[in-house]
C-alpha cells in the first residue's frame, strides 16, 4: 500500500508536510512546561518553605499528595465528561479520551495511595488508616479497575464504548458519595487533616504549593495528550494491518 | 390498536413481572440457592470470627448481615436476564413497544421481591444465630433500614446486571463492577443496622444514615432512568 | 427503486429505506444501502455472511441504530419514537423467542400483554388454532420440538398483527416436515403482509419473492424486481459475490 493510499484511508499525517511553525506541534511544549514547574516545585518546597510545626520535614510530601491527588480526581472527570460526550454523539474519540483519563486516574490514585502511606508510616507510624479520603482513593481504584475489565469483556467496538462510558458516568457519581459516606459511620477518623483543608498554610508554603500544583496539572494534561496520541496511532495501526490482512 | 400509552405501560409492567415471578417460582433455582447461600455465609461467619473462642458479636452484627445479604444478592442479580440470555429471548423483549424504563422497573421489581423472600426467611435465622438484645420494639424501624437498602441494591444491581448480561464474562463481571459501588449504601446500612441490633436506637443518630440510604436510592434511580436505554442496546 | 408495476398512482410503499449506512470507527458495516417495498411486497435478501443482511434486518426492528440515511416503515420513521413502528412489525428468527419455562399460553400472553392486543384470550386461542398446537396450549415450552417451536414463534410474531413480517434464516435447522408446516403457513399469510426475509435457501427465497436483493460488503450489488429464474440466479449471484459459496 502506498503512502497516499495509507492517507486515502484517513491515517491521520503527523508532521509530514507540516512547514515551519506547525512543527512546534510535535515539541514536547507540555513536557517541558510542566518539568520546569515542578523542578521549581521541588526547590522551593525543599529549599524555601518552612517545617511545619507539629509534623515537621515529613509533612512536606502533601505537596505532591494532595496535587496527584487532586489529578487524579481531574482524571475521572475528564473521563465523565467524555462519557457523556460520548453517550451523546458516539464519536468514537470521546471513548478515546474517557479512557485515557481514567487510565491517568488510575494511575494517580495509586500514587496518591502511596504517598499517603509513606506520609502515615513517617508521621504516625502506620501503613494505613481507613479515613475517608484514602478509602475513597482505594474504592476509587477498585472501581475503575472494574472499568478496564469492563472493556475487557466486550468485543464489539461500540457497545464496548457505549458500556465504558455508562461505567464512568454511574462510577464517578460515586466517587464523592462514598466520600460522604465515609465520613457517616463514627470512629476511625484519626487522620489529622489540618494542614489539607486549608488551616495551616503559613508563608512561603503557598508558593511551593501553588507551584506544585500547577506543575502537577501541567504533567497530568502531557500525559494525557501523550496517551491520546498512542492510543490514536494503536488504532490506525490495527486498522492498517486489517486492511493489509484483508 | 393505539391503547391510552399510561394505561399499556402498566400492563406491560405487570406482564414482565408476572413473567418472571410465574419463571422462578416453577423451577425455585434461584431462590433456593440464595437461601441456601446465606445460611452458608452466616455458618462461615460464625466460624470466621470465633478463633478465639466464644466471644461477643454484637458489634459484627449490622456488617454480617449486610455481607451476607450483599452477596447472596449477587446471585440473584447475576440472574436477572437469564431467561432473556441463555434463551435468545432478549431480541423478543426489545422489539416489543414497550418503554426501556419500563423493563428496568419491572426488573428491579422482580429481583426485590426475591432478595425480599429471602431476607423473610433467612432474617430471623440471622437473629436467632447472632443478635442477642430483642428489637421487636424497633422492627419498623429495622424494616425500614432493610426496604431502603434493598432498593438501593436491586436499583444499582439491575442497572450494571444488564450491562454485564451484554459482555463475555457476565458472572465475573457484576461483582467486581458492583461491589465498590455498593460500598456507600453497606457502610450507611451496616451502620443502622447494628444500631438497632444492639437494641439502643435513638431517632438523632439514625435518621442521617436513612436519610443516605434515601438519597443513594434516588441518585441512582435518576441514574438509571436516564441511561438505561444505552445499557439494554439501541 | 420503486417497483408497483408502473403503475402511476401507486400508493406509498410500506417500507423505505434510504442511504442506510451504519458505521463504527472505520468499520463499515453497511454502505448506503437503499430500496423499497411495496404493500404485500415479499423481499428476499441473499449474500455472504459478513455482508450487512442480517445488520439490515435488525436495523429494520429496531434492534439497531443506522449511522445515518433514513428507514421508514408503515408510514412511520425510524428516526422518531420507535415505539409506534414497532408495533407494526414482527420478527420470526432463526431463535423463537420464547421462554421455555413458561406454557405456550403463558408466552402468548405475555407477548400479548407487552403488545396492548385488546381482544387476547381471543386471539391467541385463534392463533394456537391456526399453527395447530392448541391441544399444548397448557404445556411448558420446553417440552416441545424446534419445529413446535417455530410454529409458536409463528404465533408470537402475528400476536399483535403487524403489517409486515422480518423473517431471519427461518428455515435453518428446521426438518423437512416443519419446514412443510412453515411454508404453508407463510402462503397463507403472504397476501396480509409485507415481508423481508434474509436467507440463505435460493430456491425458497425465489418462490416466495417479489424482489430480490444481494448484499456484499455492506452494499447491494444486485436488485431485481418480478419473478426470478432459479437457475439463472445461482449464476448471477457467482458473479456478483466475491466468495462464491452457495446454499
Amino acid at each position: 500500500m502506498s503512502a497516499e493510499s495509507i492517507n486515502e484511508a484517513g491515517a491521520t499525517p503527523t508532521t509530514r508536510g507540516k512547514t515551519g511553525w506547525r512543527r512546534l506541534v510535535d515539541v514536547p511544549v507540555l513536557f517541558v512546561a510542566a518539568g520546569v514547574s515542578l523542578v521549581t516545585g521541588l526547590l522551593l518546597v525543599f529549599w524555601v518553605a518552612p517545617e511545619e510545626a507539629t509534623m515537621g520535614f515529613p509533612y512536606k510530601i502533601l505537596y505532591f499528595h494532595a496535587p496527584i491527588a487532586w489529578c487524579a480526581l481531574l482524571g475521572y472527570l475528564v473521563a465523565f465528561v467524555a462519557a457523556i460526550l460520548y453517550l451523546r454523539s458516539n464519536d468514537a474519540r470521546w471513548d478515546r479520551l474517557g479512557m485515557c483519563g481514567v487510565r491517568l486516574g488510575l494511575v494517580f490514585s495509586l500514587l496518591v495511595m502511596a504517598t499517603g502511606m509513606i506520609w502515615g508510616r513517617s508521621s504516625w507510624n502506620v501503613w494505613w488508616s481507613w479515613e475517608p479520603r484514602l478509602t475513597t482513593f482505594l474504592i476509587a481504584c477498585l472501581m475503575y479497575c472494574g472499568y478496564f475489565v469492563l472493556r475487557a469483556t466486550v468485543e464489539e467496538e461500540e457497545r464496548r464504548a457505549t458500556f465504558a462510558a455508562l461505567f464512568a458516568v454511574i462510577a464517578f457519581i460515586n466517587v464523592p458519595i462514598t466520600f460522604l459516606s465515609t465520613r457517616v459511620l463514627p470512629g476511625d477518623m484519626q487522620h489529622p487533616s489540618g494542614v489539607v483543608e486549608g488551616g495551616g498554610l503559613v508563608g512561603w508554603m503557598y508558593p511551593a504549593f501553588f507551584v506544585s500544583m500547577v506543575g502537577m496539572t501541567l504533567l497530568f494534561f502531557a500525559l494525557l495528550r501523550n496517551d491520546l496520541r498512542v492510543e490514536r496511532l494503536k488504532e490506525e495501526l490495527a486498522y492498517i494491518k486489517n486492511r493489509l490482512g484483508s | 390498536m393505539s391503547a391510552a400509552p399510561a394505561l399499556s405501560g402498566r400492563r406491560q409492567f405487570w406482564a414482565l413481572l408476572r413473567k418472571d415471578v410465574v419463571s422462578e417460582l416453577r423451577t425455585k433455582e434461584m431462590l433456593i440457592s440464595m437461601f441456601l447461600f446465606s445460611m452458608l455465609a452466616m455458618v462461615v461467619f460464625h466460624y470466621a470470627f470465633t478463633a478465639t473462642g466464644d466471644i461477643d458479636l454484637s458489634p459484627f452484627t449490622g456488617g454480617m448481615l449486610w455481607a451476607v445479604f450483599v452477596f447472596a444478592s449477587l446471585l440473584g442479580l447475576n440472574r436477572s436476564f437469564v431467561h432473556e440470555k441463555d434463551e435468545g429471548c432478549l431480541d423478543g423483549l426489545l422489539l416489543c413497544p414497550v418503554d426501556r424504563v419500563t423493563i428496568f422497573f419491572a426488573k428491579m421489581t422482580g429481583n426485590l421481591i426475591f432478595l425480599g423472600l429471602i431476607q423473610l426467611l433467612a432474617v430471623p435465622v440471622f437473629t436467632v444465630f447472632f443478635v442477642t438484645s430483642g428489637y421487636w420494639a424497633d422492627l419498623s424501624t429495622f424494616v425500614a433500614v432493610l426496604v431502603l437498602a434493598d432498593i438501593g441494591i436491586c436499583v444499582l444491581g439491575t442497572l450494571l446486571a444488564t450491562i454485564a448480561m451484554s459482555t463475555r464474562a457476565r458472572d465475573l463481571l457484576l461483582p467486581i463492577v458492583f461491589l465498590p459501588l455498593i460500598v456507600p449504601l453497606l457502610i450507611a446500612a451496616t451502620a443502622a443496622t447494628t444500631e438497632v441490633f444492639s437494641g439502643d436506637v435513638t431517632w438523632a443518630t439514625l435518621w442521617g444514615k436513612l436519610a443516605f440510604l434515601l438519597g443513594y436510592d434516588a441518585v441512582f434511580l435518576v441514574a438509571a432512568w436516564g441511561t438505561y436505554d444505552f445499557a439494554i442496546g439501541e | 427503486m420503486t417497483a408497483s408495476g408502473g403503475d402511476a398512482a401507486a400508493p406509498a410503499p410500506e417500507i423505505v429505506v434510504d442511504g442506510l449506512t451504519r458505521v463504527f470507527g472505520r468499520r463499515d458495516v453497511l454502505r448506503d444501502v437503499s430500496f423499497s417495498v411495496e404493500r404485500g411486497g415479499f423481499v428476499a435478501l441473499f449474500g455472504p455472511n459478513g455482508a450487512g443482511k442480517t445488520t439490515t434486518l435488525r436495523v429494520l426492528a429496531t434492534l439497531l441504530a443506522p449511522t445515518s440515511g433514513s428507514v421508514s416503515i408503515a408510514g412511520h420513521s425510524l428516526a422518531d419514537d420507535p415505539t409506534p413502528l414497532r408495533r407494526t412489525i414482527g420478527l420470526i428468527s432463526h431463535s423463537p423467542l420464547l421462554y421455555r419455562d413458561l406454557t405456550a399460553y403463558e408466552n402468548l400472553r405475555f407477548y400479548a400483554d407487552m403488545y396492548g392486543v385488546e381482544d387476547r384470550e381471543q386471539r391467541i386461542t385463534e392463533l394456537l388454532d391456526r399453527v395447530e398446537l392448541a391441544h399444548r396450549r397448557y404445556d411448558i415450552v420446553r417440552t416441545f420440538s424446534k419445529g413446535m417451536l417455530q410454529r409458536l414463534a409463528i404465533a408470537r410474531a402475528l400476536l399483535h398483527r403487524p403489517r409486515v413480517l422480518l423473517l431471519d434464516e427461518p428455515h435453518s435447522g428446521l426438518d423437512p416436515h416443519a419446514v412443510d408446516i412453515l411454508d404453508g403457513l407463510l402462503a397463507e399469510i403472504r397476501a396480509e403482509h409485507t415481508f423481508v426475509m434474509v436467507t440463505h435457501h435460493i430456491q425458497k427465497g425465489l418462490e416466495l419473492a417479489s424482489q430480490v436483493l444481494i448484499l456484499d460488503g455492506g452494499r447491494i450489488v444486485f436488485r431485481q424486481t418480478g419473478a426470478v429464474d432459479p437457475q439463472a440466479f445461482t449464476a448471477v449471484y457467482r458473479e456478483h459475490v466475491r466468495e462464491g459459496a452457495v446454499a
